[in-house]
């Protein structure tokens, strides 16, 4: 059987324009002024998607994933070589796309419906179906600018799964809304996929591409660097992500002193409903998350310093913090030690890496540096910025303060069972 | 009972038309080698998305009209306060030499010259004003400019409906003239979506189009009959009225009220031509870049 999505050669080049082409100016000036940069998002990509596969691309960000995203869809055309794709695509790039505000929610569904290639008497007929499953009941007449963010996440993606694409392509867009919500929207796809649909996700949430693909594609600057598994291409992932970040990650400002300590294993953990502590890539924000570092030394150490580095998904550092100036304790040569953090993880939702750095005690030499490790953190719908620093709100009235809403009482309610599974 | 077989095969065969998948594999939906899309391509994404264009236009009217506290009056309101002004500044204030009539003569110009201007207006920067749209999912981007030539005309509908009630009130009996506006809104159709085609396309590029637009518009009426009769002018204006494509169209809308004041024929000919022109230059834009508008976006 044919391809469900084939790519052959596939090139994009996108101009970016340094001012704004004017009319006027490019008339008054009789030759082409406007100042442009040339910059090929996607370079020379062969790929075939087999009808009924879930596929993964991972990839820094600018790295072409949108691009690719964008090409499958047929949002864009590619520069250089063909795309085809077999069967209705709904993409998932921003759900509720062609919402407008002042429109209720019923004619939002068919407008949306009728872009994602319904017609109006299919609309007709799954239009109960998407109320109950988008969960908004009786608020289906009243215009979308009323609805809370996660009804209008949760409406547009009904719309999306139940045009029945026969590819879907999934962005970051699952990230939003509430767990329970989440689940339903994993086990839609499931459901899609068994009946011969194709899934194509990109995505940085790299636990819940693990859980999906069967076949993951990593791209870096525009080029393909690995397909494969999903383990294989997340680990040809950090690879890619600790030799760029090398120098960032290491930003001590220190000497690197190589073989005295060996970093192995870095890991995230969170909490499930039990207590017990797993390994994983998603962690809901406001609740406590472990960094278990192992080491082993080569020489004897009298006393070591651990270092961790939160970047955010541009790189930024969002928090740094040490064990300097209190002791670690002596590690002997050839002995293994394990270093733990714990934290409450007060920040938006996103993607976030964290790196681990090892120092001497005296602070002058870096020892070893470890890869960084991606999560993603859930986070409060309303919360925007750099950190969540779990603002408790209350109204002041005569006889005392009256608790408008206080997240750290409600935070971690809702647990991340959903990635440890 | 046999009898009955052929008919439930017809509905099997119906029902599974309208869209259910079915066991055939599914056909191609994206089949894009290169950046250009070619006009056989745009031909067949526009019919794969023909709902679209009226669903898109009714979002357009509802969320046009649906806020304001008299919702539709003000698509009536708007067009007859304006003709009335202009009727009134012109004729007693400025003392203008004008055909008989003269508030009809301007309510009728100025029924074609508004749907034109709005919908060249809106439909010059659709594309970019539906960017949240465009740069998330595909659709023919020649829909967006589409929809303005389509949605404005439930105004031209409401100013014609006027034009008709209030004419014999101004003392213009009206006759078999009125068939004069069906070939006036056709023409004024085509001229309106070739303007509006090629001025979508130059604006994702050139983003000064609003601006130029705008002020094309201010002085564009000044050489269009819409309020001195063409009669009335001679020199470079004439020659200037003579060349505007919107003057057949005008004339039309005249003719079915109080009467055209110069030759018909060739009048409509102007603008027949300008729309050709305009039309395949825009047909040709759009199938060009439809598939990398986004890409400026």
């Amino acid at each position: 059987m044919s391809a469900a999505i084939e790519l052959r050669g596939v090139s994009k080049q996108f101009t970016k324009y340094v001012d704004t082409p004017m009319l006027l100016t490019s008339m008054l000036r009789f030759r082409p002024g406007t100042r442009r940069d040339r910059i090929w998002a996607v370079q020379d990509l062969d790929l075939d998607v087999a009808p009924g596969e879930s596929f993964g691309v991972i990839g820094r960000n600018g790295s072409g994933k949108s691009t690719l995203m964008t090409l499958m869809a047929g949002i864009t055309a590619p520069s250089r070589g063909s795309v085809r794709v077999r069967g209705r695509v709904a993409p998932l790039i921003a759900v509720g796309v062609g919402f407008h505000r002042e429109l209720t929610g019923r004619e939002n569904v068919y407008v949306n419906g009728s872009i994602l290639g319904l017609s109006r008497r299919q609309i007709d007929r799954r239009l109960e179906s998407i109320v109950d499953f988008a969960e908004v009941g009786s608020f289906i007449d009243t215009p979308v600018k009323f609805y809370s963010s996660g009804m209008f996440v949760r409406l547009g993606f009904a719309v999306a799964i139940h045009a029945e694409p026969e590819v879907l392509i999934v962005d970051e867009v699952l990230a939003v809304g509430d767990m329970a919500f989440q689940v339903k929207c994993y086990d839609r796809m499931k459901e899609l996929r068994s009946s011969g649909a194709t899934v194509v996700m990109v995505s940085h949430a790299l636990g819940a591409v693990r859980r999906m693909c069967e076949r993951v594609l990593l791209l870096d600057r525009g080029r393909p660097v690995a397909v494969g598994t999903a383990e294989e291409a997340i680990a040809a992932y950090h690879d890619v992500l600790s030799a760029s970040r090398e120098i960032t990650v290491g930003e001590s400002g220190l000497r690197h002193e190589p073989d005295v300590v060996k970093i192995g294993a870095v890991e995230v953990l969170a909490a499930d409903e039990r207590g017990c502590w797993w390994r994983t890539g998603h962690v809901e924000a406001g609740t406590q998350v472990r960094l278990r570092v192992e080491g082993t030394a080569v020489t004897d150490l009298d006393d070591l310093v651990v270092a961790l580095t939160v970047l955010g998904a541009d790189g930024s550092v969002v928090y740094a913090d040490s064990t300097a100036g209190h002791p670690f304790g002596a590690v002997g040569a050839g002995e293994c030690f394990t270093a733990l953090g714990s934290f409450c993880c007060r920040l938006p939702t996103g993607t976030y890496e964290v790196a681990v750095r090892v120092d001497r005690a005296d602070l002058r030499t870096t020892l070893a540096f470890a890869a960084p490790v991606s999560f993603f953190v859930t986070g409060r719908n309303t919360v925007a910025g750099l950190a969540d620093l779990e603002t408790a709100f209350a109204r002041e009235e005569s006889g005392g303060t009256a608790v408008v809403h206080d997240p750290s009482s409600t935070a971690g309610v809702a647990s991340g069972s959903l990635y440890l599974s | 009972m046999g009898r009955l077989r052929p008919l439930r095969t017809l509905m099997t065969a119906l029902t599974s038309e309208l869209g259910e998948r079915g066991a055939s594999p599914p056909p191609l939906s994206v089949d894009l080698h290169g950046s250009a899309t070619g006009p056989g391509g745009l031909a067949r994404a526009v019919w794969a998305h023909r709902e679209l264009l009226g669903i898109l236009a009714r979002k357009e009217f509802h969320v046009r009209y649906r806020r304001a506290t008299f919702g539709v009056l003000w698509a009536v309101a708007l067009p007859v306060l304006q003709s009335l002004v202009l009727a009134v500044v012109f004729s007693k204030v400025a003392h203008i030499r004008h055909a008989s009539h003269y508030p009809v003569f301007v309510l009728s110009g100025m029924a074609a010259w508004l749907y034109f201007a709005m919908a060249l207006a809106g439909g010059s920067t659709s594309i970019v004003d539906g960017s949240d749209l465009s740069s998330r999912v595909y659709f023919p981007r020649i829909l967006l400019p589409l929809v303005q030539v389509a949605t404005n005309l439930y105004g031209l509908l409401v100013t014609v409906g006027v034009l008709v009630a209030l004419s014999p009130v101004l003392g213009v009996g009206l006759g078999s003239g009125l068939v004069y506006l069906v070939p006036g809104v056709v023409v004024l159709v085509l001229v309106t979506a070739g303007f509006v085609l090629v001025a979508s396309a130059l604006h994702v590029y050139f983003r000064d189009i609003r601006y130029v637009v705008s002020a094309a518009l201010m002085m564009w009426m000044y050489v269009t009959p819409v309020i001195y009769p063409p009669a009335d002018t001679h020199g470079p204006l004439r020659a200037a009225i003579l060349a505007n494509p919107l003057t057949g169209v005008v004339e039309l809308f005249h003719a079915s009220t109080v009467g055209a004041t110069v030759s018909l024929a060739a009048a409509v000919s102007v603008s027949l031509a300008w729309a050709a022109v305009l039309l395949v230059a825009g047909v040709s834009l759009h199938s060009r870049f439809d598939r990398v508008f986004a890409d400026l976006l």
